[in-house]
C-alpha cells in the first residue's frame, strides 16, 4: 500500500527496497519460532500471514486518506513492498470490532468518532491550505500539515480541534501506528529486540550481549530523507503530552 | 488438555459448584489480589465461599502469549472516563481482569511501605494516618514475603531493613545501569529483587527463565500472581471461583445487613448469589463504582457510603518514566522489568520543599511500550520514530515511583454512559496539587541526573502514572472513612472491603504485597470472628492474633533470612 513516492536522499547509500532495514542483518525472530510454544506461534505467524484484508470499518475514502497519513507516520519506503507492514487494517480491525483500550478521556469523542472527525479534518486542512486533497499532496505539504498537528498547533485553522484536543488525537492516532509496526515481527528484527523466548529464556543478560541465535549490532550510517519534517529535532522540547492512551503499565 | 495454571500445575478438579440459591458464607467480589489471598484463607477455615469475577479463568498455556500486542484481554478494557487536570491512563496501566487480576500484570516488585507511611499526617501534617501501624502489618508482609515468595537482596537497607526468602536474580543490563548511576552519585541502591519472582524452582513452579514478559502475564509461571499461588489452594479447600460474573450490584436487606449479589454471567443472564457476608475486592475503580451503583433506599449515595467518602481519596503514584541512550548496547528486554531499585529519597526531607518522597525502579518496556514513550518523550514520529527505534537496544528506562497524596477532589464517580451490561461505568477524576507537582519536578530531575550518572548521553522522560489504591480508604472515624482497620464497612456490618481501595495513603512502594498483607490480616479476623460475623451488629476490634497454619504448600518457612 505504501506510496513510493519520497523524495529519497539517504547519504549513507541507497536504503531503498530492503528486505531487512536496520542494524542487524540477517537477523530473524521468526526463523526461531520452532522454540516458541505453541500460543504465541500461531498468534505471530497468524499476524504475518494474514493481514486482514478487507476494510471493514473505514469508508474507501476514509480508508484512502488515512493511508497516505499512516505513511508519513510509519514510513515505510525503505521498505521493499513485499517487506511492508500492514498497519491500516490492524487500526480498521480495531475500531470494527470496538476494541477498546479501557478507558476514553472525558473531553474525546469515542476512538471510533475521533478517527473520523479527525481524518476529515486533516483532509479539509490540506483543501483550504493547497486547494488539493491531503492524498494528492506532495509529500513535504503532507507533512507539513501533519507538523502541524504534532506540534498542536494545526496549520490551517479547523473547527474539529475546538471539538477534540488536537495532542489526544495525536496520540490515539500515534500509539495504534506503533502498536501495529512494533508488534510485527519483522520490525522485532529490525531493531534487534529478541522476541518471544518462551520456554528457551534468555541466558547473557548483561552487556548486551547476544543469545547464540541473535546477532550482534552491524552499524552503518542512516539517514532519514534530507527534507523529511519528520527526523528528530534534538534540541527542541518535545511538546507535553502527559499520560496518554493504554501505554501498559511498565512497573 | 487439562486446564493449566503455569506450566507445571492443573486446575484443581472437581471445583465446588454452590448453587445461587444456596447461601454461602463469604462472597468474594474479584478473583484478584487480595480476592485470591481471601479465598483461600477462608476455604481452609472451613467457610463456604465464593468469588465472583468478571473475568475469564485464565488458562495459562492456552491463553497466554509471549507477545505484546497479543495480551490486550488481560486488562480491564471497558469503558471508563477520565479526566481532571492530570487524566490517568487507565485499561493496560493497571487495571486487571480475569482470575489473578492485576496481579497477573504486575511486574511483581514488592517492597515493603515503611514503619513512616502508616503516620503520615502525625509527621507531615499532610494526608492521613492509618488505623493500623506498620508493626501491625509486618507479620503479615513476612507470610506473604513467603508465600509469593519473593526474591531479593539478603539485606534490604531502607524503611524497616529485612532480608527475603529467596536469592536475588542475576543482574540485567538496565539493573547494572542503576546500580552504576547510584553509585556515581553515592546512593544506596539494590538489585534482584525485592520481586515476587522465582529465582529458584518452587513446588509445581519453575523458575524465571529471564525473557522479559512479566507485564504479559508470565507463564513460565515464575511470576506470582494470585492464580497460581493461592487460587489452587482455594479450589482444593472447597472454594469455587466463579468466572464470567460480572457483579451488578450488592442487595441490601430491611434490617440493614446485605444477603447476596446480583451478578451477569457471559450470556448477559442476571443471577442472584445468595450470601451471608459479601466481601468487595474489586480495586480502586469498581469497589466504588459497585458500592455507588448499589444505592437503594436509605442508602441513596451508595452502600457503606454515609460519610461520603465512597469514590473519593483516589490516588495513583507518580510513575514518570526516564530513558537514557548509551553508547553500548543494553538489550532492555531481557531480564525482569522489575529489578533493581533505589529508596533513598522515599522519606520527607525538610531541606525540600514538599512532604514525602519517591523510589527509583528499573522498568522494561517492550518494543510497543517503548515506542508509546519515545512517542511521548521525544515527541518521535515518521522516520525519527524509526529511527530511535532502530537504537532500541542501546536504552535503558527508569520508573520514578513518587507518593502523591490522598486529596477528595481525586475520585471515581458514576458516568451517564453504561457498559455492555448496562451498568453506569465509573468517571475518574484526578487532579495534582502543589505538593505533588513539586515532588514530581524534583523526583524527575533526580531521576534523569541517576541515568546520565550512569552514562547516558541523551536522556529523555515521560509523564505518566503507575498503579491505583485508595476511594474506600480504612479509617477509625466513621465520618470520613469507609470501613475501619479490619476491612468492615462502618455503615453495614456484614459488607466488607479488602483490596487497594482501602488504603489511607499510598508510599512510595508499589502497591501489591500490601494488599495481599492486608487481605491475609483481614482474613485472620473474619475467622477469629466466626459465626459473628453472620449474626451480630456488634463490631470487635480486637486483633485477631496471626494465623500461621493457613499458608498454600511449600510456603511454610520458619522466618525470612537477613544478614542482621
Amino acid at each position: 500500500m505504501s506510496r513510493k513516492s519520497f523524495p529519497y536522499k539517504p547519504s549513507g547509500g541507497d536504503l531503498r527496497d530492503l528486505e531487512q532495514p536496520g542494524y542487524y542483518a540477517g537477523y530473524s525472530t521468526l526463523a526461531q519460532k520452532k522454540h516458541w510454544e505453541a500460543a504465541t506461534r500461531e498468534l505471530v505467524t497468524h499476524r504475518v500471514d494474514k493481514t486482514p484484508s478487507t476494510i471493514r470499518f473505514f469508508s474507501q475514502e476514509e480508508a484512502d486518506v488515512l493511508t497516505a497519513i499512516i505513511d508519513r507516520l510509519m514510513p515505510q519506503d525503505d521498505r521493499a513492498s513485499m517487506r511492508t507492514i500492514s498497519v491500516l487494517p490492524v487500526i480498521d480491525e480495531r475500531l470494527f470490532t470496538n476494541s477498546l483500550n479501557g478507558f476514553r478521556y472525558e473531553d474525546m469523542p469515542s476512538d471510533r468518532e475521533a478517527y473520523r472527525l479527525g481524518i476529515n479534518a486533516i483532509n479539509e486542512m490540506a483543501l483550504s491550505r493547497f486547494d488539493q486533497s491531503f492524498i494528492g499532496l506532495p509529500v513535504h505539504r503532507q507533512e507539513l500539515i501533519l507538523k502541524s498537528l504534532h506540534d498542536g498547533k494545526p496549520d490551517p485553522e479547523h473547527p474539529t480541534w475546538q471539538r477534540m484536543p488536537v495532542h489526544r488525537f495525536w496520540a490515539l492516532l500515534m500509539e495504534d501506528c506503533v502498536t501495529a509496526y512494533y508488534s510485527h515481527p519483522w520490525a522485532w528484527d529490525e531493531i534487534g529486540f529478541g522476541g518471544p523466548a518462551y520456554p528457551r529464556g534468555y541466558m547473557r543478560l548483561e552487556h548486551g550481549l547476544p543469545e547464540p541465535w541473535e546477532k550482534d549490532e552491524q552499524r552503518y550510517e542512516w539517514n532519514a530523507p534530507a527534507d523529511s519534517l519528520s527526523e528528530l529535532d534534538e534540541e527542541g522540547a518535545p511538546p507535553e503530552h502527559s499520560s496518554l492512551h493504554g501505554h501498559g503499565g511498565t512497573h | 488438555m487439562p486446564h493449566r495454571l503455569g506450566p507445571m500445575q492443573t486446575l484443581p478438579s472437581p471445583m465446588q459448584r454452590f448453587a445461587d440459591s444456596d447461601p454461602v458464607d463469604y462472597c468474594i467480589v474479584g478473583a484478584g489480589s487480595a480476592g485470591g489471598v481471601l479465598a483461600q484463607r477462608l476455604a481452609r477455615a472451613g467457610f463456604r465461599v465464593v468469588a465472583l469475577e468478571a473475568g475469564p479463568f485464565w488458562d495459562t498455556e492456552k491463553d497466554w502469549v509471549s507477545d505484546e500486542k497479543g495480551s490486550h484481554e488481560l486488562y480491564w478494557n471497558d469503558l471508563r472516563i477520565t479526566g481532571g487536570t492530570h487524566p490517568l491512563a487507565l485499561g493496560s496501566n493497571n487495571s486487571g481482569k480475569g482470575v489473578g487480576g492485576g496481579s497477573v500484570h504486575w511486574a511483581a516488585f514488592t517492597p515493603r511501605l515503611h514503619p513512616s507511611d502508616f503516620r503520615v499526617y502525625t509527621q507531615d501534617g499532610v494526608g492521613a494516618d492509618w488505623p493500623i501501624s506498620y508493626w501491625d502489618l509486618k507479620p503479615y508482609y513476612e507470610l506473604l514475603e513467603r508465600e509469593l515468595p519473593v526474591a531479593g537482596p539478603a539485606w534490604f537497607p531502607w524503611g524497616d531493613p529485612h532480608g527475603h526468602p529467596y536469592g536475588p536474580h542475576p543482574l540485567g543490563g538496565v539493573g547494572d545501569v542503576l546500580v552504576r548511576g547510584c553509585t556515581k552519585l553515592g546512593l544506596r541502591s539494590v538489585a534482584g529483587g525485592p520481586v515476587g519472582i522465582l529465582s529458584a524452582s518452587h513446588g509445581d513452579r519453575p523458575h524465571c527463565i529471564y525473557r522479559g514478559f512479566c507485564l504479559q502475564g508470565c507463564k513460565v509461571g515464575a511470576k506470582a500472581s494470585t492464580l497460581i499461588t493461592h487460587v489452587p489452594d482455594a479450589i482444593r479447600h472447597g472454594a469455587e471461583i466463579r468466572a464470567h460474573a460480572m457483579v451488578a450490584r450488592i442487595n441490601l436487606r430491611n434490617d440493614g445487613r446485605v444477603d447476596g449479589v446480583v451478578y451477569i454471567d457471559r450470556e448477559g443472564k442476571e443471577h442472584f448469589q445468595r450470601a451471608r457476608a459479601v466481601i468487595v475486592s474489586a480495586y480502586s475503580i469498581e469497589t466504588p463504582r459497585l458500592l455507588l451503583n448499589s444505592a437503594c433506599t436509605g442508602h441513596r449515595h451508595g452502600l457503606a457510603n454515609s460519610s461520603g467518602t465512597v469514590g473519593k481519596y483516589l490516588m495513583a503514584q507518580a510513575g514518570n518514566v526516564v530513558a537514557g541512550r548509551f553508547d553500548q548496547l543494553i538489550r532492555l528486554y531481557k531480564a525482569p522489568p522489575a529489578h533493581a531499585l533505589t529508596e533513598e529519597f522515599y522519606e520527607t526531607d525538610k531541606s525540600r520543599d514538599f512532604a514525602r518522597g519517591f523510589a527509583v525502579q528499573t522498568v522494561g518496556p517492550l518494543p510497543v511500550a517503548f515506542a508509546k514513550q519515545m512517542v511521548a518523550a521525544m515527541g518521535a514520529w515518521g522516520w525519527g520514530l524509526r529511527r530511535v527505534m532502530m537504537d532500541y537496544n542501546h536504552w535503558a528506562a527508569f520508573g520514578v515511583l513518587g507518593e502523591i497524596l490522598p486529596w477528595q477532589d481525586n475520585c471515581v464517580e458514576l458516568a451517564e454512559e453504561k457498559d455492555q451490561y448496562g451498568l453506569q461505568v465509573a468517571k475518574v477524576t484526578f487532579n495534582l496539587h502543589d505538593n505533588d507537582k513539586k515532588l514530581i519536578e524534583f523526583a524527575k530531575n533526580k531521576v534523569m541526573e541517576i541515568m546520565s550518572a550512569a552514562g547516558a548521553k541523551h536522556v529523555v522522560q515521560e509523564a505518566r502514572f503507575a498503579h491505583l489504591v485508595g476511594a474506600a480508604r480504612m479509617g477509625n472515624d466513621p465520618s470520613t472513612s469507609v470501613v475501619d482497620k479490619f476491612g468492615r464497612t462502618h455503615d453495614i456490618p456484614n459488607l466488607f472491603v479488602c483490596d487497594g481501595s482501602i488504603l489511607p495513603t499510598q508510599g512510595s512502594a508499589n502497591p501489591g504485597l500490601t494488599i495481599q498483607a492486608l487481605a491475609a490480616r483481614t482474613a485472620d479476623y473474619l475467622i477469629k470472628q466466626g459465626e459473628n460475623i453472620f449474626f451480630s451488629n456488634r463490631r470487635d476490634l480486637s486483633e485477631p492474633g496471626i494465623r500461621y497454619d493457613l499458608s498454600p504448600p511449600y510456603t511454610h518457612f520458619r522466618g525470612n533470612p537477613r544478614i542482621a
